[in-house]
């Protein structure tokens, strides 16, 4: 059999992932238009995601930092992507509210993401003077040296409010369990789904699978990601339709696997 | 007033549980049960697509965990290296972890020193890439070129072994054994995109992200944690840590699900108090 | 310009790889070859970067004598040590060697370790039978847990040839519930993840050039 990477020309076998990345294409720029002409777009309810602005506030009553985790991952993760951008609305809120944010990073790249995002964020609300570089810093790429640190950030600084926004692996129960027994009010929000029953035990609310997509959207309401949205719940719905039709086809025998 | 049992119960203390937790598994480990272990169709797949390599067939090793994950993966590790060496498999060598180097090292001097396996020809270390995502989609291109020096900083070029096989197409087999997302990695980018055949081992929590990809033969077997390691360890005759964990496995998990019951009787018995 | 010219390589070298995947032509070989290798050279460079980064702030820290200052002197001692006994006695045997078997191995399996006691605590205080839905996942949690070691191919019987065990039962709940939904929460990902990388390719998502939304 010839390898795929030798065969020339169009790769035919892969048609239905072409024809599907195209269709997903097109009703993203179509979902684009119409939201920005009418950003009047239905988002239902996200518990994680409406709690953010308490989550703040409660943090400024208290006197006590805010800590955002980023995940564990770098930035070619969807999750981390998604984490950041969270991590943009997050800043906006505490500049506004002036708490500290603390914001401890595992990967290199996301660090200097991380700062620019934070940076920016402040400097949109006006209050440059607030954003102390020390706050997003790299810790360590070890997985659960990187866990011990945020765990000993959070016995000293004692933050009111723990972010958990991302991609996580093992050492998620580490950093969560830490964060409830601080007593702090926790928000998490994942694609990593084997991390998610461990975030359901120990954290205030959670955010599963693509609500961690949609944050940013759900925060921001800016138009271009509304149409995206709509477009992924879109290209859902299709599937479904596609996994119904498929089920019963294969169940009354109109259609055998080849 | 003496306060109910329950409300003892439901306000125990966490270090009586971790306490109970440690003694269940540690006495095991002084006092072995010999319990049994059964493998099951993961596994039996994992080790039937290890009895189909032929002396001469190369496969590809991935060491995707570092010194943490050691007790559960190690054990995966040493079987493949010692059946496949056995057979007179050919392995090529890698880590996605910088950790993963230290945990590799074991495994090539037990290759060259006790195995009389040779360096370059039997066996080689392409060592450790900090890009994942660029590394298995390089290496399914050309092994030398994504490692143009192995890990001890000799020309890849220069390896009888890496001319024979340099791309994925060449090899019969990837093995990862990985304890993060890299064993649904190497399916989705080695086998979707090169077709090439992947086994897994997996710690227990990442073993359950497998199963869809098992279902669809992406994946064509794999370990789940400690459990797998054990069964993998009893089908290829070659008993271990695996084997032996499984004693102190057990005794932890009963103790966990006893204290489990026990919240749930507290918490119930508080209920009809209050009711 | 300084926004522009980024999207404007993102999506050339997106188009590239994208594709490269469905068309197979020498060049556009070459192309995808050529963007894997720089990827792992800015990798590898981020690495860098991030070493100087820890190496400043903990330098920091020691300088002024802040607060817990020791742990920073004992981190950069830690990263020194490490890199004179690879660099001195080489990556095979010798004193790195020695390091990683006797020091970290130990340290990063200790804190793995832990994870037991966590689940434990964890798992007591949360698996109550609240609900309906609270006393299936405990349920459901309790046959994967027995089941998963060896009590569960103890606990069981046999009809015949046939043998029906714990372990059986925690093989269906992890073959046809779990992985209906892992599968149905797969998908969703999957979309997500392929609607996020339309839009870096399109512009539309500029997160990865630090100015957020």
């Amino acid at each position: 059999m010839i390898p795929l990477q030798d065969a020339t020309g169009f790769q035919a076998t892969r048609w239905p992932e072409l024809v599907a990345a195209l269709a997903l294409a097109l009703l993203i720029v179509v979902w684009i238009v119409r939201t920005r002409r009418s950003s009047d777009v239905f988002v239902r309810r996200i518990p994680g995601l409406e709690a953010v602005e308490e989550a703040v506030g409660r943090a400024t009553e208290m006197g006590r930092p805010v800590l955002f985790i980023p995940g564990m991952d770098s930035m070619d993760e969807t999750g981390t992507l998604a984490a950041v951008n969270i991590l943009g609305q997050v800043a906006a809120r505490t500049a506004r509210y002036e708490t500290r944010l603390l914001v401890p990073c595992r990967d290199p790249i996301v660090t200097n993401v991380a700062q620019e995002v934070v940076r920016a964020a402040y400097t949109a609300e006006g209050r440059p003077d607030l954003y102390r570089a020390d706050d997003v810093r790299y810790e360590t790429y070890g997985q659960f040296a990187y866990a011990i640190a945020v765990q000993g950030i959070m016995l000293r600084e004692r933050p009111a409010t723990n972010f958990f926004f991302g991609r996580y692996y093992a050492e998620s129960l580490i950093m969560a369990e830490t964060g409830n027994l601080t007593g702090a009010i926790q928000i998490a929000g994942t694609d990593s789904d084997s991390q998610l029953p461990f975030f359901i035990c120990a954290c205030d609310y959670t955010l599963i699978g693509e609500e961690l997509y949609a944050g940013s959207v759900y925060l921001s309401r800016e138009p271009r990601l509304l149409g995206t949205l709509k477009a992924q719940d879109m290209a859902k719905a299709i599937v479904i339709v596609a996994l119904l039709l498929g089920s019963l086809a294969t169940a009354t025998h109109l259609w055998t696997r080849p | 007033m003496p306060r109910p049992w329950w409300e003892h119960a439901l306000r125990l203390d966490r270090r009586l549980l971790f306490v109970a937790v440690a003694l269940a598994v540690a006495i095991p480990v002084l006092f072995p049960l010999g319990l049994p272990v059964v493998p099951g169709k993961e596994s039996r797949d994992f080790f039937a697509a290890l009895e189909q390599l032929q002396p001469g067939d190369v496969i590809l090793f991935s060491f995707d965990y570092e010194a943490d994950s050691r007790a559960e993966m190690d054990p995966m590790t040493r079987v493949v290296w010692r059946y496949c060496l056995g057979r007179g498999v050919r392995i090529i060598a890698l880590t996605n972890y910088a950790g993963g180097p230290g945990v590799a090292e074991p495994y090539i001097e037990l290759a060259t020193k006790q195995l009389g396996q040779v360096y370059g020809e039997d066996v080689v270390f392409l060592g450790y890439n900090p890009d994942y995502s660029g590394t298995i989609l390089r290496l399914g291109e050309s092994f030398r070129a994504t490692f143009p020096a192995d890990q001890y900083g000799r020309s890849t070029a220069d390896f009888p072994l890496l001319q024979r096989a340099n791309r994925y197409a060449d090899t019969k087999l990837i093995v990862t054994i990985a304890a993060s997302s890299l064993a649904e990695y190497w399916t989705i980018w080695a086998h979707g995109k090169y077709d090439a055949k992947v086994i897994a081992g997996a710690t227990a929590i990442q073993a359950v992200h497998l199963y869809p990809y098992y279902q669809t033969g992406q994946v064509s077997g794999f370990l789940g944690g400690l459990k797998g390691a054990a069964e993998l360890e009893r089908l290829a005759e070659l008993p271990g840590d695996a084997t032996r964990g499984m004693d102190s496995q057990t005794t932890g998990h009963a103790v966990i699900v006893l204290f489990i019951l026990l919240g749930n009787v507290a918490y119930f018995a508080q209920r009809r108090r209050k009711s | 310009m300084k926004t522009t010219l980024p999207i404007l390589f993102g999506f050339l070298v997106g188009l590239v790889m994208f594709v490269q995947y469905f068309f197979s032509h020498p060049s556009l070989q070459r192309t995808y070859n050529l963007v894997l290798d720089w990827k792992q050279i800015v990798f590898g460079m981020m690495l860098i970067l991030g070493t100087i980064g820890l190496v400043r702030h903990h330098g920091v820290r020691i300088q002024r004598r802040e607060r817990a200052w020791g742990y920073s002197a004992v981190t950069l001692s830690g990263l020194v040590a490490v890199i004179l006994a690879g660099v001195g006695g080489g990556v095979q045997g010798g004193p790195y060697a020695w390091s990683f078997e006797n020091v970290q191995s130990p340290m990063q399996s200790t804190i793995f370790a832990l994870l037991a006691f966590y689940v434990a605590s964890a798992a007591y205080r949360a698996f109550r039978a609240r609900t309906v839905h609270a006393t299936l996942l405990l349920c459901a949690g309790i046959i994967v847990m027995l089941g998963r070691v060896s009590i569960g191919e103890m606990l069981g019987f046999s009809v015949g040839d046939a043998r029906y065990s714990l372990a059986g039962l925690s093989g269906w709940i992890l073959d046809v519930p779990n992985l209906a939904a892992k599968r149905g929460i797969l998908i969703g990902v999957g979309l997500g993840v392929s609607a996020t990388a339309l839009k870096i390719l399109l512009g539309i998502e500029r997160s990865y050039l630090g100015k957020g939304d």
